[in-house]
């Protein structure tokens, strides 16, 4: 008499590997067409409403903004440059965790064991 | 290096990106293709329908996969839901299974050049039992997951695959060796 795991062995050698032969072609010909606005609209309106939050927060300042631009403008050139320094610092790390969470490729290397 | 099925469905979800879909449907055809055409009793045709219908249900309603379940888990859920949406139209779930339960006790009706053939023995074990054993024997799920992939409780998944068993060990130890 076989015992169980005998018999799933059997089992599972028994089914053979089914050869793609035009399958996966035939299934991705077959999708529905993905209905996405463009990718051009997404980051107009992005750029939009980008303009149009600073316009209004420039209105709402009563002023505040432009006192700030001024008097930042008094400000020694090198102390500008670490300041614009800082802010490309800031954004740049935040692109890259952004990247990494979007990229699976860069995401696998975290997946390495050393 | 090979990206995993999580990243596969992410591009998927991100980007819509059929490649990446079809990759998955590249990686688990054969499963599914292998389960349908047992569900359907080697009607090649007819499963590779049904196959293609699930993989773009499967695309269709990728959204829904939460990633609590393996992928080919929740694609077999979708295969088998296929079969029986199909089955139901054609009036075949019904009656065919206890026909073919009576045969396997009817030694004239088993050819004996197949005496050996394990999935011929598979392919006449009542349909409920059948599917319990290509998705745990063959496929290697959990009884849990059988469970959630055919939407019945776990004690009748169990319960089925051991009366599968036991019925193919009966059909395999009555062959014997010549």
């Amino acid at each position: 008499m076989i015992d169980d795991e005998m018999l799933d062995r059997q089992l599972r050698e028994a089914a053979p590997y089914i050869d793609d032969d035009g399958f996966t072609a035939r299934v991705v010909a077959n999708l529905p067409v993905a209905q996405r606005e463009p990718r051009w609209l997404r980051a107009m309106i992005l750029l939009g409403l980008a303009i149009l939050g600073s316009g209004i927060a420039y209105l709402l300042s009563g002023g505040f903004i432009r006192q700030g631009m001024i008097q930042l403008a008094n400000f020694p050139i090198w102390l500008l440059l670490v300041f614009a320094f800082g802010c490309g610092l800031v954004v740049g790390a935040f692109a890259i965790i952004f990247a990494l969470r979007k990229t699976p490729e860069v995401r696998d290397f975290t997946r390495l064991e050393f | 290096m090979e990206l995993t099925d999580a990243d596969l469905i992410a591009r998927v979800l991100s980007d819509d990106d059929q490649h990446a879909f079809g990759e998955l449907v590249r990686r688990h055809q054969s499963s599914v293709r292998g389960l349908l055409r047992q569900l359907t009793r080697t009607d090649v045709s007819l499963a590779d329908d049904l196959a293609q219908e699930a993989f773009i249900r499967a695309y269709k309603n990728i959204r829904s996969f939460r990633g609590e379940a393996r992928f080919s888990t929740w694609l077999y859920r979708i295969a088998y839901n296929c079969f029986r949406e199909d089955a139901r139209k054609r009036k075949e779930l019904v009656g065919v299974d206890e026909e073919l339960l009576q045969a396997e006790h009817d030694p004239q009706t088993v050819d004996p050049g197949l005496r050996h053939d394990l999935m011929h023995a598979l392919n006449l074990l009542p349909l409920h039992e059948r599917t319990a054993i290509v998705l745990c024997c063959q496929n290697g799920l959990s009884h849990d997951e059988a469970a959630r992939v055919l939407d019945i409780p776990l004690g009748t998944v169990k319960t089925n695959v051991l009366r599968g068993r036991e019925k193919l060990k009966r059909t395999l130890a009555a062959w014997g060796p010549n």
